[in-house]
């Protein structure tokens, strides 16, 4: 009997483990859901502009940790309708995991044939 | 049978051969190391050019395939094939130089040459300012010309010859210039003897029947002694006459061979030289075997004058010439004073001589040189200063009686 709730108990772990969001999935797709830019056309605006997988993911954390217009991707209309997001509140840990998520989901070298 | 005489005067002393040699050495080496330079530079300026329309080619491309990124990267990920061409290849990488995606065949890739060729590839580098893609560079690779090296090397080999024959012809021609007055200064000499030769022979000829003819049992000693210096002096000067008549005339004539004795010949021309010898006391002796050889009697007979008149001419006082006469060989061996062993290639030159002590031009050997060699004849000069000089001509197998 107490082997049986063990299992249950383990199983409906398991499946609640698969359906907890990541940390890109519970702090960016929230708001950027709502905004016209998709987050693919905001990476592939990154990747136009820093070309390579570090420099990339060392520009974004650092736009993310300190949002300025000068150091924005985004075209000036973008600015003058939604202006520059707020600073982040995540942790340079869960920045790092967020960002790594961001490049592996839209990262075009899985994508090209 | 008959040896034909084909050798024309020759003006060219082997020492004067050499230094043309030399000189026509050293001239075609400066002409091949320069056309070799020129053919580098050819080279060099055929693979410039090369280059730069390969380069444009490839330039082409390049912004062409830039033009396609660029609509892909604008319509990703709704479009997500790589753009390719049947003329090239190409390959993206990012600025981290990490490859995004490739077609080329080069593995090996350099990304700080803008156009290199490795392997038989040509391969262009771009740096972009947007990165289409990721990319920071875009590679384009094409194969190379396989045919333009083969005809690059065919037009420097064909031009090279072209400018080898020319300035061969210069060369000669310079060379021709160059050796005119050493030329004209032979000829002169030689016109000079043919000259002179004609005006000897009449007073010499009269002058020697004269000394035959007159009786020497009525002569009281001392006239007996005038006229044998008179015979010596009519001999000598008849021998130097035979070498330039030899020379100047005979030696073109065709020859008429023909068997001769030679043991008659020797003993024949010792007789003849026997008075001159007799005048340094030199004494001959003779050690002769009976052999006959097929061959022009008036060249073998100057050959064997020479011989035993430098003998006698370079002998000392009261020395010995022995004569000796075999089947295949004959030689003559003096006491006399010997020559110095780096100057005995030079004694069958023309105008060379032992010593300037001595009277002559200097004509004999180089005429026993001449007929030795159009027979075909061995000689070998032996010679020990101080100690006397050992001349031995060896016959060729076929002239001589094998009976």
């Amino acid at each position: 009997m107490i082997n049986k709730i063990v299992l249950i108990v383990m199983l409906s772990m398991a499946v609640n483990a698969k359906e907890v969001p990541n940390i890109y999935e519970k702090a960016c797709i929230p708001c950027h859901k709502h905004l016209p830019y998709s987050l693919e056309k905001i990476y592939m605006l990154y990747l136009k502009t820093f070309s390579g997988e570090l420099t990339f993911k060392a520009s974004l954390k650092a736009f993310l940790k300190s949002p300025m217009e000068e150091t924005s991707v985004m075209p000036d209309e973008w600015i003058e309708n939604f202006s520059v997001k707020e600073r982040t509140i995540l942790t340079d840990k869960e920045l790092d995991e967020a960002i790594d998520s961001y490049w592996k989901l839209y990262d075009v070298r899985n994508k090209l044939h | 049978m008959s040896v034909s005489k084909n050798k024309g005067t020759n003006l060219l002393r082997s020492s004067e051969k050499s230094s043309l040699r030399r000189f026509l050495a050293l001239y075609f080496t400066l002409v091949v190391m320069i056309l070799s330079l020129l053919g580098t530079f050819y080279y060099q300026s055929k693979e410039k050019l090369m280059y730069s329309d390969q380069r444009t080619i490839l330039s082409n491309y390049a912004h062409e395939q830039i033009q396609q990124l660029r609509r892909l990267h604008r319509d990703f990920p709704q479009k997500s094939t790589y753009p390719r061409s049947s003329e090239f290849r190409s390959g993206i990488y990012d600025i981290e130089r990490s490859e995004i995606f490739s077609t080329l065949q080069s593995k090996d890739l350099n990304f700080d040459k803008e156009l290199y060729h490795q392997n038989g590839m040509m391969t262009s580098v771009t740096y972009l300012d947007d990165y289409y893609l990721g990319m920071k560079y875009l590679f384009i690779e094409i194969d190379e010309d396989a045919n333009w090296y083969s005809s690059v090397m065919m037009e420097i080999f064909t031009l090279g010859i072209i400018i080898l024959i020319v300035l061969a012809t210069f060369g000669l021609f310079f060379v021709n210039l160059f050796l005119r007055p050493m030329k004209n200064s032979i000829m002169l000499l030689d016109d000079f003897i043919k000259d002179t030769t004609h005006e000897l022979n009449t007073p010499i000829s009269a002058i020697l029947a004269n000394v035959e003819m007159m009786n020497i049992e009525i002569m009281g000693e001392k006239n007996r002694k005038k006229l044998s210096r008179i015979n010596i002096a009519a001999k000598t000067v008849s021998h130097l006459y035979q070498d330039l008549t030899y020379l100047t005339l005979d030696h073109n004539r065709k020859s008429k061979d023909e068997w001769i004795d030679l043991k008659s010949l020797i003993e024949d021309r010792v007789e003849y030289f026997a008075i001159l010898a007799g005048s340094k006391k030199v004494v001959f002796t003779l050690d002769l075997n009976y052999s006959t050889i097929f061959i022009d009697g008036i060249k073998i007979a100057r050959v064997i004058d020479n011989l035993i008149s430098n003998a006698i001419k370079y002998n000392k006082r009261a020395g010995t010439i022995h004569v000796t006469l075999r089947k295949d060989y004959f030689m003559v061996k003096d006491s006399g004073i010997g020559i110095e062993t780096d100057k005995v290639n030079d004694i069958f030159e023309r105008y060379s001589r032992f010593n300037s002590s001595e009277g002559g031009f200097g004509i004999g050997l180089n005429i026993v040189k001449s007929i030795i060699e159009e027979y075909s004849l061995k000689i070998d000069v032996q010679s020990i200063i101080g100690k006397g000089t050992t001349i031995r001509v060896d016959f060729l197998k076929g002239t001589v009686d094998d009976k």
